[in-house]
């Protein structure tokens, strides 16, 4: 358990999908290192991926010269992860989720990150920072 | 690096058999793809995903078995799911897949539902 701390940690890694590894190692041994539970563990993780994948290959295409920076806030009462970028600004907390009985009846594929990221996190905000970046906030709650 | 296997086998009642074993993502989800496209290119639509070494999946890898039922379906196969440690399961769960898909606890079990060939 602790208390009355905040580990934070940065990491910044080019955007492209061969680095998503690299991004769930990141969460992965912060979370760790904090105590935290293998199922806090699997979602932050989980939302995270869906998150940077989003941004490499829609809103980067996958670019080398293109980077997300990551921040991991971990106290006792939450985890907090903000993904930061300079590319377009997309707001995917404003989006409409998909209903999964038609999706399933339209045989439809792909789409189903940002829903994902709204079933294992408690909230999901973006902002445009004072410098211009796109920034997500992906905040799951630590219950006692 | 995203570690990533994808190995194709010949099961019995003319089922092919894909093992999947460490991280399924939206940089490895092309493999599995191409793959499951050849499966089917050889004339095999009676495919068995077999996940006891899958460590992670994440929705690029649902979206794989998403843009091939249809087909396989329509041409009187199926893509069985067997054999997810409960980590993976949970991210087919989440989403209600167990809808659409069959998931069974072992590859043999998921074999046993197809019919003998003759029977089909």
């Amino acid at each position: 358990m602790i208390h009355n701390r905040h580990d934070i940690a940065d990491i910044i890694i080019p955007a492209t999908t061969d680095h998503l590894g690299e991004v769930r190692r990141f969460i992965s041994d912060r979370m760790r290192t904090c105590g935290c539970n293998e199922f806090e563990e699997h979602g932050v993780i989980l939302a995270v991926d869906e998150a940077c994948s989003n941004l490499m290959l829609h809103a980067y295409q996958n670019d080398p010269s293109k980077s997300i920076a990551l921040r991991i806030d971990i106290s006792d009462t939450g985890i907090d992860v903000r993904i930061m970028d300079t590319a377009r600004p997309f707001d995917p907390s404003s989006t409409t989720l998909p209903n999964m009985t038609s999706y399933f009846e339209e045989r439809r594929s792909g789409g189903l990150g940002i829903l994902i990221m709204s079933r294992v996190m408690d909230e999901i905000s973006y902002r445009t920072t004072d410098n211009g970046m796109n920034e997500l906030l992906l905040r799951k709650k630590r219950r006692p | 690096m995203s570690t990533f296997i994808a190995n194709a086998s010949h099961g019995s009642r003319g089922t092919r058999v894909i093992s999947l074993g460490g991280y399924l993502d939206a940089h490895t989800a092309s493999d599995l793809e191409q793959m499951i496209e050849r499966t089917i290119g050889d004339g095999c639509v009676r495919i068995i995903v077999d996940f006891s070494d899958l460590e992670y999946i994440s929705s690029a890898g649902l979206g794989v078995f998403m843009v091939f039922i249809e087909q396989v379906r329509s041409a009187s196969g199926d893509i069985k799911l067997a054999a997810m440690k409960p980590k993976v399961f949970t991210v087919f769960d989440l989403l209600g897949f167990p809808v659409l898909f069959e998931i069974y606890p072992t590859v043999e079990d998921a074999v046993g539902r197809f019919p003998e060939p003759s029977e089909a």
